[in-house]
């Protein structure tokens, strides 16, 4: 019956020639989008091995690597800027995983706390909390950037710069922490922790013993992603971070000053990265979903 | 007992239950912590600034500056009053007649003081002391009216700063022009980033076969992880004067670049336009895509059973599932399109007409006016607020459906 239900509209769909257009044409409209998406990239990673010292593909001078590892004439002077000699790229580099773990330290337990917290609390107050918490994701990264930077050269005297950004930042990562955590607590079962205050735990044991274990996954997620935030971050780090720079930042103001394939270079990199890093969490996930699948089968 | 009556108000019994007082009280510190110290202080300090009028240039700058000037030129007559008479002591009445005047001469233009002309030469030393004398009084005089001039100037604008609404009303034609043209671009990216998402969206989650599920999901993730600001580089790259865009114009021959013929596109708002649809397109795709994906399918094959047609579906079975979905990608697109600072600033920078943002960063960082700069971003997140709540009330959902 299904079968006969099922092919009589699916007939209607089809042409006259038996094709079915729509899907066709869908298939279609994918291609361009992934073509849109991935060709911009894909010239961005083929200029970084063209000779030419204006990233372009249209113009190429011949394949080089010089833009990765600099280049140097035959009597070993140093000829072409690569990256080894861009000290300030990785001195950014530097500046941005400091600020890294200074976001992951600060927002990991806030986030924490606050998922605990609005997990719990049976309250109306908890919908205006939930919303304060959240409001930092949903606001312009430049209005978090500027008020940062204002409350604390007003009120401590301190001028934007490392602290700042790393401050700045916080605020909307630990929102996103937190929704994480808030995600993973949903799922868990109270009776476990019933069961051990039955039998006598302390609220500190069963914390300690039930709850941060069973969030110890997501502690580890919510930290890769902080991480991978606060690298990135552009617009609450450049308003935040005044006179001092970050390997973004850096990335900005170089592309401000005119185009150089040493930035193509950190491209590629970043490229490389991102894929791995793509390709390890969709098989993660894959394998965990396989994984679910079969305890329910 | 305030302690007992706050626990019956919140009712947080069950958190006291659960945690116990102690770690109760660390997740209550760290809480109140994270929002009074990094979200609400600040923003008030910055509404706060906002609402501050602080008077810059205008007359009473101009009025120092002249002040100034006379006081310094009082100092130079002074000066060579003295070198005068030392010369008339000495007697060396000839050679004296040189060297003051003639600078006296070169220090006037400009000053905009008016004084005696001297024609060195045919002076004596007394005369010019006594010239000198005269115009040293005419400076006293002036200068008294305009120290008095410059108090004035300075009380009058103590009484006009303070709180006021001021750093708006005084936001100027232009920079009102931008915000507002600002909105309604944000507005176009969010919408055309919905149009051509959706699909997409619908396509992906729909899919299947697992092994292409997952390769499309890849072909998403990537992008989207990939630096918002290499996708910018990416973009401006290809919309250089000598980019691909303009190289494929010569090729077909629309222009010829041997004679210089190039399109500045970076220098059109239309650029500006195009790379951020770019840069913000995928957080459109996966808030649609999670919403998507939790639909049943047989609801789907239910109503095409029923006989409805493909857009009866997705107008009444599709998009009200989705709904919360297109709401947080709408917010997030429009909010990342109205704050950007990566996009208008990096292509084509300075060549095109400003973004709001750019307004913004120009007030803190080279007019150095806070205040004014304050006011500018309270106006940018007061609009994302009403964009946020004209979205929830138009999709008919909750803070928590959207922050999810």
């Amino acid at each position: 019956m299904t079968a006969l239900t099922q092919s009589a509209p699916a007939m209607q769909e089809k042409g006259a020639l038996g094709i079915d257009w729509s899907k066709i044409i869908l298939g279609i409209y994918m291609l361009i989008f992934f073509l849109y998406l991935f060709v911009p990239l894909l010239i961005m990673v083929a200029a970084a091995f063209n000779a030419n010292d204006t990233p372009s593909v249209t113009e190429w001078r011949g394949f080089t690597l010089d833009w990765f590892t600099g280049g140097y004439d035959a009597e070993g002077n140093l000829v072409v800027r690569g990256l080894p000699q861009e000290s300030r790229f990785l001195q950014g580099l530097w500046h941005s995983l400091l600020i890294a773990v200074g976001v992951i330290v600060i927002s990991i337990p806030l986030g924490l706390a606050g998922a605990l917290l609005l997990t719990r609390l049976e309250s109306n107050a908890s919908t205006l909390l939930y919303t304060i918490l959240v409001s930092p994701i949903l606001i312009p990264g430049i209005v978090l950037g500027v008020s940062t930077m204002i409350f604390w050269r007003d009120i401590f005297g301190v001028e934007a710069g490392l602290f700042t950004a790393m401050v700045a930042q916080s605020v909307f990562i630990a929102s996103y922490c937190m929704l994480l955590f808030m995600a993973r607590l949903q799922r868990q079962d109270r009776v476990l922790d019933e069961a051990a205050f039955d039998l006598g735990a302390s609220s500190f044991m069963v914390f300690r013993r039930i709850t941060l274990p069973f969030l110890a996954p997501t502690i580890a997620t919510a930290t890769v992603i902080a991480f991978l935030q606060s690298i990135e971050n552009y617009n609450t780090t450049f308003f935040a971070i005044g006179g001092s720079w970050t390997l973004v930042t850096e990335i900005g103001a170089r592309m401000r000053f005119g185009l150089s394939p040493v930035i193509n270079a950190i491209g590629v990199i970043f490229v490389v990265f991102t894929v791995i890093a793509a390709v390890t969490y969709v098989s993660l996930k894959r394998r965990e979903q396989a994984k679910a699948k079969a305890q329910k089968g | 007992m305030p302690w007992s009556c706050a626990v019956e108000n919140w009712r947080v019994t069950s958190l006291l239950r659960s945690y116990g007082r102690m770690l109760g009280g660390l997740f209550v510190g760290l809480v109140a912590i994270w929002i009074v110290g990094l979200i609400v202080l600040p923003q008030i300090k910055m509404i706060e600034r906002a609402f501050i009028y602080e008077p810059k240039g205008g007359a009473a700058v101009q009025a120092q500056v002249d002040v100034d000037r006379i006081t310094q030129r009082l100092f130079t007559i002074q000066y060579d009053i003295k070198d005068l008479e030392k010369q008339a002591a000495e007697g060396d009445a000839g050679a004296g007649a040189y060297a003051p005047g003639a600078k006296i001469g070169e220090d006037n233009t400009g000053s905009g003081v008016a004084t005696p002309s001297i024609s060195g030469a045919s002076q004596t030393i007394e005369e010019q002391i006594a010239a000198l004398k005269t115009e040293e009084a005419e400076l006293q005089i002036r200068l008294v009216a305009l120290e008095a001039d410059e108090l004035r100037l300075k009380a009058e604008q103590e009484a006009a700063a303070g709180y006021s609404f001021r750093n708006f009303t005084t936001m100027n034609e232009i920079h009102f022009k931008i915000f507002v043209l600002t909105l309604l671009y944000s507005f176009c990216v969010t919408l055309i980033c919905f149009v051509v998402c959706y699909p997409i969206a619908y396509t992906v989650a729909q899919t299947t076969s697992r092994e292409r599920a997952a390769l499309l999901m890849l072909g998403l993730i990537i992008p989207y992880a990939i630096n918002e600001l290499l996708r910018i580089f990416a973009w401006v790259m290809i919309l250089a004067n000598k980019g691909i865009l303009n190289a494929g114009l010569d090729a077909i021959g629309v222009l010829d670049f041997s004679e210089g013929e190039t399109i500045r596109w970076v220098a059109s708002n239309g650029a500006v336009f195009c790379v951020m649809v770019y840069a913000y397109i995928l957080f459109m795709v996966f808030p649609i895509y999670n919403t998507i994906e939790t639909l049943d399918r047989n609801q789907i094959e239910a109503a095409r059973d029923l006989g409805a047609s493909t857009w009866r579906i997705h107008r009444r079975v599709v998009l009200p599932h989705a709904k919360p979905g297109v709401a947080v990608g709408s917010i997030m697109t429009f909010m990342l399109s109205a704050g950007s600072i990566a996009v208008p600033g990096l292509v084509g920078p300075g060549l095109h007409p400003d973004w709001f943002s750019q307004v913004i960063y120009r007030n803190f960082f080279e007019a150095g006016d806070w205040n004014v700069g304050s006011a500018y971003s309270l106006a940018l997140l007061v609009a994302c607020i009403i964009f946020i709540l004209i979205v929830m009330s138009v999709f008919k959902v909750g803070i928590r459906q959207i922050a999810r």
